[in-house]
């Protein structure tokens, strides 16, 4: 199987401050990955080593197999749509088509003019003057238009309105189901992705916290209450993410690739937005190394 | 790129035109007639011993004739101005623009190096900028053939107006020959290396002039005198044609044109005199009138004079030049260099 992001030991540091640090990861091709993580996680930074933006200060990263570089062969597979989603204010719609056309050779005319057809679009109109929804719109048809095998977006929605917000995730989704490509979108809310990925990276505090399949995880994580006791008597297998302790009662989210018998327990399941919280809300002196505890298998 | 480049930089580039065009129907209006007034001169069918007069009353003519002082100073205030502007607003604003506005992320990822954009970039705009700048120097030197030919005619005795300057002068030469050219191509690129570093427009402007215009003041001051070893002379004083308050030479005898870059009286024993002797400062009114240049000369005192002759301009151009060309590399190199640590 190949991989759409893989790195090993990836770090990236700003003077002092480590932006990014111990990020092991493999992603396979053809999923919709959600990137998720607080703000000033490392979201944008991992993405920008990503697409050659960023060099990496330590370990490596490779994308589609290829180490993301700056030569042209490498960015035409790669389509981005960079946080804010940028353009030229002082640019028309169409002149901004203009330049896809000229700086990809794998420009893709018909999906560019069919795209900013269908959302209506004044292909006259100044890129400055377009709503916060619409900019979004053209940058991602300005990604999608170069045909790339994968597109990496950071945070696409996060300044939009919701129904802006659904519409470019509806979009997107068009997007992954005619071309079947490969989609690596970071988010602060995990309500925008739980609808649309099915592969899940938790970045918190510059650190990666988990990766893997969003049912593999759903199915491996337990939210699990009973009997108040301590963490450390829990068994091994079992990984405790988050507890809290009333009274009488004890509750605790674990991860654990084997079922859970102790009748003790009153087991239930968690929903995406649990797991997220929890990992993000994990105390960061506790925090263990990352391991991939889901393996892909290959 | 460059075809995105040119619709990036249209604005600019129309802005630029019409201060050509501006420029240059100035200069059409005036120019006729200016070159009738030379005609009329006399200068062009002069002897030897006539030109340095005919030369002279055309000059003084033209010093009280509206509005030709106006458009000589005018020219080289452009001219000189020209260089700066280009740095402040095309260059600073080049790249410090995407990385503020953050299109740097749209740019630097279509499918294209981030080498060759920056190629394009530096050379649509850099190429413009000294097209631009020569442009207007060679409409003024066109305009202004007439003024340069007699100012070189009239000798040693130049007259005292805005038309005194000969071409190493400190305002005709940055503005004429190949000079500008150098000037634009360096604050061009000090312009776009401000931006790279500084990161913000507004700033790198503010940065980009300050730098450009403290080496427009320390090149004439402190650099150009000494890019080919000066002369020096040693000269009676009534030749020298001093300024009496200072003990200064006015002219370098025998070599018109010649730019003084320093001078000064000596006594008889050699040693440096900056005031006018006492024994030839002559008694106050009624009484006769001295001549100062005489006494002293009689007294044994010399003028000391070290200079560039007229006849260094186009080394001093080559050379002046050259150091501004290699100076915009280096700055265009750090850019490079900058941009390709991939750092953002």
């Amino acid at each position: 199987m190949s991989f759409v992001i893989e790195a090993s030991d990836l770090g990236k540091r700003y003077g002092r401050r480590w932006a990014l640090r111990d990020c092991t990861l493999a992603i396979p091709e053809g999923k919709v990955v959600g990137l998720v993580g607080p703000n000033g996680a490392g979201k944008t930074t991992l993405l920008h080593l990503a697409v050659g933006l960023l060099s990496p200060t330590s370990g490596s990263i490779s994308v589609l197999g290829e180490s993301p570089g700056d030569g042209p062969a490498q960015l035409r597979r790669i389509g981005f749509v960079a946080q804010d989603t940028p353009v030229y204010a002082r640019l028309s719609v169409a002149q901004h088509l203009q330049m896809g056309a000229w700086l990809n050779s794998s420009w893709d005319r018909e999906i560019a003019d069919s795209r900013i057809k269908q959302l209506g679009l004044d292909p006259r109109q100044r890129a400055g003057t377009l709503s916060g929804g619409q900019r979004a719109q053209l940058a991602l048809t300005l990604a999608i238009a170069k045909r790339p095998e994968c597109l990496i977006l950071d945070e696409p929605v996060a300044s939009l309105d919701p129904l802006a917000r659904r519409e470019f995730l509806r979009s997107l989704m068009e997007v992954v189901a005619a071309h079947g490509i490969s989609v690596v979108l970071s988010s602060h809310l995990t309500a925008d992705l739980e609808r649309v990925c099915d592969y899940l990276v938790v970045l918190v505090a510059s650190r990666l916290q988990v990766a893997g399949e969003v049912s593999e995880l759903l199915s491996a994580h337990h939210r699990i209450s009973g009997p108040r006791r301590d963490a450390s008597s829990l068994p091994a297998h079992q990984d405790v993410i988050e507890e809290s302790h009333a009274d009488k009662q004890s509750t605790f989210l674990v991860r654990t690739s084997e079922p859970v018998h102790d009748p003790a327990w009153t087991v239930r399941p968690v929903t995406l937005d649990d797991l997220v919280i929890a990992y993000m809300s994990r105390p960061a002196a506790t925090e263990p190394a990352p391991r991939p505890l889901l393996k892909v298998m290959s | 790129m460059i075809r995105f480049t040119w619709l990036q930089f249209r604005v600019q580039a129309r802005v630029a035109m019409a201060a050509l065009v501006a420029f240059a129907v100035v200069l059409m209006v005036t120019g006729p007639h200016l070159a009738s007034l030379f005609a009329a001169s006399g200068i062009s069918t002069c002897h030897a011993n006539t030109c340095a007069t005919a030369a002279g009353a055309f000059l003084s003519r033209l010093a009280v004739t509206s509005p030709y002082p106006i458009v000589y100073l005018l020219g080289i205030g452009i001219i000189l101005a020209a260089p700066a502007i280009i740095g402040i607003f095309w260059g600073a604003p080049l790249i410090a623009r995407e990385l503020e506005t953050r299109t740097f992320a749209l740019a630097w990822t279509q499918s294209i190096s981030r080498t060759r954009w920056l190629v394009a970039k530096l050379a649509v705009t850099g190429f413009a900028a000294m097209l631009v700048t020569e442009a207007l120097s060679l409409m003024d030197a066109l305009w202004a053939d007439p003024i340069g030919k007699a100012i070189g005619l009239q000798g040693s005795d130049p007259v005292a107006s805005v038309f005194g300057q000969g071409r190493l002068g400190l305002l005709v030469f940055p503005t004429s020959g190949i000079a500008p050219l150098g000037y634009a191509a360096f604050a061009f690129a000090l312009g776009t290396a401000s931006g790279v570093f500084i990161r913000h427009a507004v700033p790198a402007m503010a940065v980009t002039l300050a730098i450009f215009a403290a080496i427009q003041i320390a090149m004439p001051l402190w650099a150009r005198p000494h890019l080919i070893p000066p002369n020096r002379m040693t000269t009676t004083i009534e030749a020298a044609q001093l300024n009496f308050g200072s003990l200064t030479a006015t002219v370098v005898p025998g070599r018109p044109g010649a730019w003084i870059i320093s001078s000064g009286a000596r006594d008889a024993k050699g040693r440096p005199v900056t005031m006018l002797p006492a024994a030839c400062q002559g008694a106050p009114p009624p009484a006769k009138p001295l001549n100062p240049a005489l006494c002293m000369d009689r007294r044994g005192f010399r003028e000391a004079i070290t200079y560039q002759p007229a006849s260094r301009y186009w080394p001093l151009q080559w050379i002046e030049t050259g150091i501004f060309l290699a100076l915009a590399v280096a700055l265009t190199g750090l850019c490079f260099w900058r941009l390709g640590r991939r750092r953002i």
